[in-house]
């Protein structure tokens, strides 16, 4: 009795496009293990997705589902949203594609807390179009445009999107899939955006020059990186610091507030507007 | 609201890890994530990396699981503690002369 995925795919599309060991296969089979406990019809989900390996994910998925321009996700799926609030939307982007050239888009998304599922693909890496230097690239590693070391400081996508407004912010890696099963299903409860940055590994394009070009040395890296949400709380400011400058990040479910949401907001709005 | 979809597969009668070869790529995550070493990667000259998984020692699983989980392309499947009776890690190491 192991668990069928076939509801939720197109398997005709199958096997997947993915290189071998891909953690964007374990982010889709998380996701949907947590459609499957939440009980969501496949007719009621919404998948978004951009440019990129991410992009992917619409394709395989039977739900509703857009692959959208690079980087506008969060701007696509906003509307989709406000036209139909009954339904779930879950955005799928890669950290090109959310982060940089959709940075945008997505801080707006956060500051307007609509209610979104959005789910940043951290590789580290432009993964599709062959190891360009992305905004979270760790210092000194190499890329195809960084030849001698990357210089660039990466920054902290969960930090951007606290400052940005998003009510629940987790992050979790690939190589623990059911804790990232368990923090889909609380994410994907909440009202309000849901940010969740997923540590994945590209052991292709990123780790062949990085000397992690198997699967599972770039996972155990991406796991040296992680500290449990209760250890770092206990950190004094300066412990915090001095691990960010090394790269180091907490995980699980860093951030969760009540606010109120945007769709909720716009169709009281309209209400009282018709009232008059 | 209630989904009246069977998620359920059966497997098949007293195995503990099957592998669909169809959709295998031999990434070998199973193969590194196993704790008790059931699975192994064997040469394949058909297969594009030149190897695929083989279940060399089903009677070490003790059903954790990881190895579904693990698994990117769908394909690799481990039954319920209903339908096999998977050995304790202990009893895996008599087994093998460990402990």
């Amino acid at each position: 009795m192991a668990f069928n995925y076939d509801y939720y795919l197109r398997t005709d599309k199958m096997p997947t496009l993915w290189c071998w060991g891909c953690g964007d296969g374990i982010i889709m089979k998380a996701m949907i293990r947590a459609f499957a406990k939440l009980g969501w019809d496949k007719n009621d989900i919404c998948i978004v997705s951009g440019i990129g390996c991410s992009g992917r994910f619409s394709s395989y998925i039977d739900a509703n589902t857009v692959h959208t321009t690079h980087g506008r996700t969060v701007a696509y799926a906003t509307g989709i949203k406000l036209a139909n609030p009954d339904k779930h939307v879950i955005v799928v982007a890669g950290d090109g594609d959310g982060l940089a050239i959709g940075g945008n888009h997505t801080i707006h998304g956060c500051r307007r807390n609509i209610d979104l599922n959005f789910v940043l693909i951290n590789n580290f890496i432009y993964g599709l179009t062959n190891s360009q230097v992305s905004p979270t690239t760790p210092k000194g590693a190499w890329t195809v445009t960084t030849q001698y070391g990357n210089i660039d400081p990466s920054f902290d996508p969960a930090e951007l999107a606290k400052g940005a407004g998003a009510t629940f912010i987790g992050r979790e890696s690939v190589a623990e899939a059911q804790k990232l099963e368990r923090l889909f299903i609380k994410g994907f409860q909440h009202k309000g955006f849901s940010f969740f940055d997923v540590h994945s590994n590209c052991h292709v394009n990123f780790g062949r020059k990085n000397k992690l070009a198997n699967a599972k040395k770039n996972m155990d890296w991406i796991e040296g990186n992680l500290i449990p949400k209760n250890k770092w709380d206990k950190l004094s400011e300066e412990e915090k610091y001095e691990l960010k400058k090394q790269g180091k990040f907490p995980r699980g479910v860093l951030h969760q507030v009540e606010e109120p949401e945007y769709c909720e907001e716009y169709y009281k709005m309209v209400e009282k507007v018709r009232g008059k | 609201m209630a989904l009246n979809v069977d998620f359920k597969l059966k497997a098949p009668a007293n195995t503990p890890v099957w592998v669909d070869e169809a959709k295998c790529k031999s990434c070998e995550l199973c193969v590194e994530f196993c704790p008790t070493g059931v699975l192994e990667m064997v040469p394949d000259p058909h297969n594009i990396l030149g190897q695929m998984v083989k279940v060399s020692h089903p009677e070490w699983c003790i059903g954790c699981k990881e190895c579904e989980l693990e698994c990117p392309d769908f394909c690799i499947f481990v039954a319920e503690r209903d339908e096999y009776k998977f050995k304790k890690l202990n009893e895996v190491k008599k087994l093998k002369g460990e402990a």
